[in-house]
């Protein structure tokens, strides 16, 4: 026996289409669940930071102030709550999340056309809103400068911006593929973390071992099968995002294909590698989670750009395969990238397959001598 | 206590901490996972690549021009100046281009008509919108301050103050969000695949032949996983508060409470899917559709309160969100009592329906 026979590596792939047909839980999730997760939360999630509970405590009444209120409010990401006495009191129990203190004599100073100052205080706990608001806060600035001061123009040079892709800052268009890669991923991983470990637990490892199947038509038999039902998810996914969500997809559709089946191989070997070195159910599955979705979810750049992070763990997800997929499911959907310019990530995670496929299958080799 | 539920206990828990991988998984894998996700996440966007188009002889843009990159948010892109700016973003070199007029930005904006044009590739649209606010400040700044304009100080001004977290260092804002995903994760995975593990195993037919009510059956499955799971969380708050500086603000009683319900409420669900599931791969994938949506939903990684009114609704059934509101209110705030109370409060409620459901379905899968 020598070498890589198809029929063996078949054999082994149809018990595992056996395997999932028998277990109709299995097939409709990993079928179903991408898509809905990707819909449900295409809907949910929204980065763009709205409604910020504004205290005010205006002890000037007069009508600048009156106008400095409303510069807030009508910019839209601000809504008024009402300020009791203790106006600190309700950013330490989250009735609001900012506050903007307005000192007498404010609006006698902005007639007499002189300096004056608004404190403004925010709820710095919640560092993804706080960020936004500061954001926010230049703008308002500037508004305020113009229309309370009387600044001869708003800025004395005015910036034309060209959102190229996206013209309108659809977030849906951004999460949307974001979310599909870190699903999908995971929903591969999770496939295949148990396989090798339950048939060790249950002991039919033995049996599949004793037969003259090699191991990497095991692996191969293993893989092809899953490898096929995620795509099916995959196939779905991009049915909702194109015709639910209307995101454009400006790329090839061969080269996304491609991306994908590298993509799923990565996280399906990783999967694998995972069972194979754990041969306990219990322990894989630990191991998948914490592999899976915490670094996917964290650090693939889906919502913390890569780009801000310190140089090590720049480099540091390099080795992760979610971090290249994002980049090329990003390219491709909206900016319509061709190989050329995804070169780099195509062949990091080539690489990174490749090396995960082979360490799985080196792990096993090596595991079933006893 | 009884000491048929005592020994059960102690039988659980050396099944469990009996492997080496698993005490490594529960104790190692989450302070590594704080530390690598404290040190590498912030949410403030950096390294912008940014290319200057401008004529060689304005004085004005190149004065911008390093306003731009000493501001820590941008740097500069090798570029010829022939270069063609779409070209740059599309070939994905620079993530914005700003091009100035030909003549000039000090004789363009004496003609009244001064503007610059902002390129910027929205494929991520969060961070095109951060490029376009940076690039307006600095502008506007620099414009003030080198004798475009006024010179004059701003007429209105904030005075911006950020409480709890001056410095607005990811880590403190992060750690506690990590603190909450690490514990859930651990708690619901470790009950679900043990349950389905004994059936899967036939040990569970023992255990059900033994003479034990049901009550001390699920009391000795589920204690063992309330206490590691409380380890962990003591674990990682000393981590936090070691490595990371995260302060302890508030009473650690309420921080004790507050763990205590949420870690009941994580392993009743946790029971919940394992009586559900026929089997490990089952009981996994239902880990997963809970803890998917339980960590996406949990103002962690952004503020819940974006999303749509009816998915509001459902992030408050989300145990995950409770405790992390509790936890940062804890941990950064102080711990107001009408924070602690309400999360609590719904925390409470969460923990005996989810308790009460799992219950029910155990005896129903005992007899």
């Amino acid at each position: 026996m020598n070498g890589f026979d198809l029929n063996r590596a078949y054999s082994v792939a149809r018990k595992e289409v056996m395997h999932i047909l028998r277990d109709p839980f299995t097939l409709v999730l990993a079928l179903g669940l991408p898509v809905m997760l990707v819909t449900f939360f295409g809907y949910a999630i929204d980065f763009e930071v709205r409604d910020i509970k504004l205290a005010v405590s205006d002890l000037d009444q007069g009508p600048a102030a009156r106008r400095l209120k409303e510069i807030f409010t009508s910019s839209g990401y601000f809504i008024p709550v009402e300020a009791g006495s203790g106006t600190v009191g309700m950013l330490d129990s989250g009735k609001a999340d900012a506050a903007l203190f307005i000192e007498p004599g404010f609006s006698r100073t902005v007639m007499g056309g002189g300096p004056v100052t608004a404190q403004f205080i925010m709820d710095g706990s919640d560092n993804s809103k706080a960020a936004a608001v500061s954001g926010y806060l230049a703008g308002i600035q500037r508004s305020a400068a113009f229309k309370l001061g009387g600044a001869a123009t708003p800025e004395g040079l005015a910036v034309e911006t060209r959102f190229l892709y996206n013209a309108e800052l659809n977030s849906q268009w951004f999460t949307i593929p974001g979310l599909a890669a870190i699903i999908i991923g995971l929903l591969a991983i999770l496939l295949t973390a148990l396989t090798v470990a339950r048939e060790w637990e249950n002991g039919s490892m033995e049996l599949l071992l004793s037969t003259p199947v090699r191991p990497i038509e095991i692996i191969a038999g293993k893989l092809a099968p899953y490898a096929l039902l995620v795509l099916g998810g995959v196939f779905f996914v991009y049915l909702s995002s194109r015709f639910v969500f209307g995101v454009p997809f400006a790329g090839s559709r061969p080269l996304f294909l491609a991306f994908c089946l590298l993509y799923v191989v990565s996280a399906l070997s990783q999967g694998l590698f995972i069972s194979v070195a754990t041969r306990q159910q219990q322990v894989a599955m630990q191991f998948a989670m914490i592999i899976g979705l915490l670094p996917s979810l964290l650090l693939s750049g889906f919502i913390f750009p890569v780009e801000s992070m310190p140089p090590f763990f720049n480099y540091f997800t390099m080795i992760l395969p979610p971090r290249w997929f994002m980049e090329a499911v990003r390219g491709i959907f909206l900016k319509g990238a061709g190989l050329r310019e995804l070169a780099l990530p195509f062949l990091a995670l080539l690489a990174l397959s490749a090396a995960l496929l082979a360490l799985a299958l080196k792990k096993f080799k090596t595991d079933m001598e006893p | 206590m009884n000491i048929t539920l005592r020994a059960f206990i102690k039988k659980e828990l050396a099944q469990t901490l009996r492997d080496v991988r698993m005490r490594v998984l529960l104790f190692g894998a989450p302070v590594i996972q704080l530390t690598i996700f404290g040190l590498a996440l912030s949410t403030e966007i950096k390294n912008i690549k940014l290319a200057f188009f401008y004529a060689p002889d304005d004085v004005m843009a190149r004065r911008l021009e390093g306003d731009f990159y000493s501001s820590g948010w941008f740097k500069p892109v090798d570029f010829t100046a022939g270069e063609d700016p779409l070209e740059l973003i599309v070939s994905g070199r620079a993530d914005a281009a700003i091009i100035a007029p030909d003549e000039g930005l000090a004789r363009s904006s004496e003609r009244g008509e001064g503007r610059v044009q902002l390129l910027v590739d929205a494929s991520n649209a969060t961070k095109a919108r951060t490029v376009e606010t940076y690039v307006k400040t600095i502008i506007s700044a620099g414009w003030a301050g080198k004798g475009g304009g006024a010179a004059n100080p701003p007429p209105v001004k904030l005075d911006v103050r950020v409480l709890y977290n001056p410095a607005m260092e990811s880590s403190l804002f992060l750690v506690p969000g990590v603190m909450g995903m690490v514990v859930c994760l651990i708690t619901i995975i470790l009950t679900a695949m043990s349950l389905a593990r004994e059936r899967e195993m036939g040990t569970f037919e023992t255990i059900v032949s033994a003479p034990l009510s049901d009550a001390e059956i699920l009391l000795g499955k589920t204690i063992p996983f309330v206490l590691l799971g409380l380890a962990v969380t003591a674990l990682t708050l000393l981590a936090a508060y070691f490595f990371f500086g995260v302060p302890v603000r508030g009473p650690l009683w309420q921080l004790a409470l507050g763990s205590l319900v949420f870690i009941i409420t994580t392993v009743s669900v946790g029971t919940l899917i394992s009586t559900i599931a026929k089997n490990q791969q089952q009981a996994m994938l239902g880990g997963f559709i809970f803890l998917f949506p339980a960590i996406l939903m949990s103002g962690i990684m952004y503020p819940v309160e974006n999303m749509p009114t009816t998915v509001i609704a459902a992030a408050y059934l989300n145990p995950l969100m409770c405790f992390m509101r509790i936890l940062r209110s804890v941990l950064l705030k102080g711990g107001e009592a009408y924070v602690f109370w309400t999360n609590m409060g719904a925390l409470a409620l969460m923990a005996m329906a989810a308790g009460g459901l799992a219950y029910n379905r155990f005896k129903q899968t005992l007899d």
